[in-house]
């Protein structure tokens, strides 16, 4: 077992994602069919042998809430810790959470009443298959006070730019951080993920709490970077940042490459989700689909092609679904034909109906629009 | 002590031998149907829907894997504080322990565990049959009814009632005769082997058949006919409705085949009775580019490439580009390569076909694999074995051990 417990921060204000999480804390985002962004996080932990995981939630929570449950799909309902939901404390009134000490300096107690050595500290919105443990021991070997993670980008991507950077020496050592860069000056982009000790962690909320302080980035970790050692870690699997409508879109889209599939879903490490006990998918005569993943529980009798089918969801003959990602329960009546659109749950779209977005600009129908 | 209504027992040690291949390392109830079921969660989500959550397994041939899939009943939601579900193998007592010697001897050593609950009734029940049923009903009309024991019919066709138990009643419902097997039947009213008897009566003739020598201490052969000698009130259930024993290949790929008849015959999208199973921890199928999948179930974690038509996908099955797989069935994990072309076949777990493998060609002399399990020109290919490239197996054909390319 790794010494260590998690912490999962879910915040939606860095995102530009629309209606797509006017609705859902975007940690309960659905992707790929079937999963909805926490379940990547949360299989990590588990798969790094992490038993006590906290989540700490802002806004709209009970979409997360709802899926996540006691933890059990992730074997985290647990008599010895397990999974703790942490969402907000209103004291006499509105909870005015600014930010991530904030919402850190609420979990306190949880911190102080766990026994692990380690913290693994994390946002929701990346898409990645990957375990702390090798992190950990990097943290320790390096003699690391914090190890953030990060991956690199390529300097024209224009997702570095709502990413934190780092400056790293020939060591490993974090020398500079930088953050919303409208020019990035490093290609070493955060992955929004932390290593270090519970105890330090415990002191560093409190005193940036006491400060005043709401920035984890600038009034912990840059603030702190002349007397504490940061260390990076590099991570080099493929991680899909959900940061705006067309990331959202394009990091589905990706799930299409039997490649990227490959190393996400068919490692040792495998990806767990509430499970819905839907019927396998039937296909029907009129059924013609290309380049698509499909998950259980739909009826298709038109056409689909590179597109992303949640559960349960219909297609009806002579319907015409491209570029499309439907999330569950949505049908889609006949002689529908639709291009580039993101359709939101429970949505119905009766018959004859076209609606075409553009790669870069998809369409998003909201939750439970009927048209 | 504190009663429950009702103890289901399920019936889940036979070998199911007719199944072949199929079942050399399973038994009948863990075998996989449907893509992404066993056959005994039937059974169980019926008996979770019917509001029944005190249910014993009896296991006897094969329960590992059995045992496995069952777990603390999680899946069902039979991970209860009271009751839950049970499996229950023969067990060593004071003086003797022995294999259970039919259906009722496996309830007959298994009393205890049942008056644990001091149950007003108990249903029994085989854990190798596909359908949906309410057993709540059936046990008001039992109760209405005030019958010592209600057993569930239906009708079959005329001229394959030779096959079943039939029973005769008269105009109320009450059982006046039944006959296991008769070669010319008087009626057409087939026991679906599910069974609701008063506790307290099917104890007594438990313990009064295990005395008796010569008692094959089988429900249908000795239990039922001594209540009927000694006059007590058996009632028939009439279930109506889509109902099937799978104990052979071809009633097996048939009743697959009924999830793909369209309306369906047995509705799998109704989600108030939902059938329960483990789901597996894979991402959704995918279908690629130059693909062609009609009329079939697909599950997740499965890759197409070639062309599928009438057939049901377990989970994690891949189909290779240029290869025709139609009205088959494949288990978990199989593997069909390129230019492979797959005729009416049922591949078990985790079997690897190569690169232009033709199975269930007619054309094809498959003598040395015929079986007397397979019929109706379906192929049955055996779980964990690979078959090489170019490999031609004919219909009819049972095999059980890889074939070299």
């Amino acid at each position: 077992m790794t010494d260590a417990m998690g912490i999962i921060l879910t915040r939606n204000q860095d995102a530009n994602m629309n209606e797509l999480t006017q609705v859902r804390d975007i940690s309960a985002l659905p992707f790929a069919g079937r999963y909805r962004l926490i379940d990547f996080v949360l299989s990590n932990m588990v798969n790094s042998g992490i038993i006590n995981v906290g989540i700490a939630t802002h806004v709209n929570y009970s979409s997360l809430m709802d899926h996540v449950g006691s933890g059990k799909p992730w074997d985290l309902n647990r008599k010895n810790y397990g999974l703790f939901m942490l969402p907000p404390q209103v004291r006499g009134g509105a909870f005015g959470a600014a930010g991530d000490v904030d919402l850190l300096h609420n979990v306190l107690t949880y911190l102080r009443r766990s026994k692990q050595k380690y913290v693994v500290l994390t946002g929701a919105n990346i898409v990645c298959n990957m375990t702390y443990t090798d992190i950990i021991r990097y943290h320790e070997e390096k003699g690391a006070d914090i190890t953030v993670v990060y991956n690199e980008l390529e300097i024209t991507d224009p997702q570095l730019k709502k990413c934190t950077t780092y400056d790293i020496n020939s060591t490993g050592k974090v020398v500079d951080i930088h953050h919303n860069l409208s020019e990035p000056v490093s290609k070493n982009a955060g992955m929004d993920m932390y290593i270090i000790e519970r105890t330090k962690l415990q002191a560093l909320i409190e005193d940036a709490y006491a400060n005043g302080s709401h920035s984890f980035i600038n009034d912990i970790l840059r603030a702190s970077m002349a007397h504490l050692d940061i260390y990076a870690y590099k991570y080099e699997g493929f991680a899909g940042r959900i940061d705006s409508v067309v990331s959202y879109y394009d990091n589905n889209m990706k799930m299409l490459c039997p490649k990227v599939r490959e190393e996400l879903f068919a490692g040792k490490n495998p990806v767990y989700t509430k499970v819905k006990d839907q019927v396998p998918t039937k296909y029907l005569e009129g059924a013609n689909v290309k380049n698509s993943l499909v998950a259980d529980g739909c009826i298709i009798d038109g056409e689909v092609e590179n597109s992303i089918i949640f559960r349960g969801v219909h297609i009806a003959k002579g319907a015409k679904v491209k570029n499309c990602i439907v999330m569950q329960n949505s049908v889609i009546s006949e002689r529908c034909d639709l291009e580039n659109v993101v359709i939101d749950k429970e949505c119905t779209l009766r018959m004859g109906k076209r609606l075409v977005g553009q790669p870069s600009y998809p369409f998003i129908l909201p939750k439970r629009t009927l048209i | 002590m504190k009663a429950t209504k009702c103890v289901a027992m399920i019936l889940a040690g036979g070998q199911g031998s007719r199944l072949g291949i199929l079942t050399s390392k399973v038994a009948k109830p863990a075998v996989t149907f449907g893509g992404k079921y066993r056959i005994i969660d039937f059974a169980l989500s019926n008996c979770v829907h019917s509001g029944i959550s005190t249910i014993g397994v009896l296991t006897q041939y094969k329960p590992l894997e059995l045992n496995t899939y069952i777990g603390n009943g999680s899946t069902w939601d039979l991970d209860r504080n009271d009751g839950g579900v049970f499996v229950l193998p023969p067990y060593q007592k004071e003086e003797t322990g022995e294999w259970y010697k039919g259906t009722a001897n496996a309830i007959y050593q298994n009393i205890e565990f049942v008056d644990q609950y001091n149950p007003e009734h108990v249903v029994i029940l085989s854990g190798d049959h596909i359908y949906k049923m309410d057993y709540n009903k059936m046990m008001q009309y039992h109760e209405e009814h005030n019958a010592a024991a209600t057993i569930a019919v239906i009708p079959v066709p005329w001229e394959e009632a030779s096959r079943f138990g039939i029973m005769e009643t008269d105009g109320e419902g009450v059982i006046t005769r039944f006959a296991e097997k008769p070669k010319e039947p008087k009626s057409n009213l087939a026991s679906m082997g599910v069974y609701v008897f008063k506790w307290s009566a099917l104890k007594e003739y438990l313990i009064r058949d295990e005395k008796t020598p010569g008692s094959e201490n089988d429900f249908g052969k000795n239990i039922i006919p001594a209540m009927l000698d000694d006059g007590q009130k058996l009632c028939a259930y009439g279930f109506e409705g889509y109902w099937k024993d799978v104990g052979t290949v071809q009633s097996l790929w048939e009743a697959n085949m009924d999830l793909l008849s369209d309306p369906p015959v047995l509705d799998m999208y109704d989600a108030d009775w939902r059938i329960f199973s483990r789901n597996p921890v894979k991402p959704p199928h995918y279908v690629a580019d130059g693909a062609s999948v009609t009329n079939s179930c697909i599950t997740e974690g499965c890759n197409i490439y070639g062309d599928v038509k009438n057939c049901i996908l377990s989970e994690g099955v891949t189909v290779g580009k240029g290869s025709v797989v139609e009205d088959s069935i494949l288990f978990p994990g199989v593997t069909i390569g390129e230019n492979a072309v797959v005729k009416k076949a049922i591949i078990g777990s985790d079997t690897t076909l190569g690169n232009a493998v033709v199975v269930g060609d007619k054309s094809v002399d498959s003598s040395e694999y015929e079986s007397k399990y397979c019929s109706a020109d379906i192929s049955l290919i055996g779980g964990n074995i690979s078959i090489g490239d170019n490999t031609k197996i004919g219909v009819n054909a049972m095999v059980t051990k890889s074939i070299e390319a």
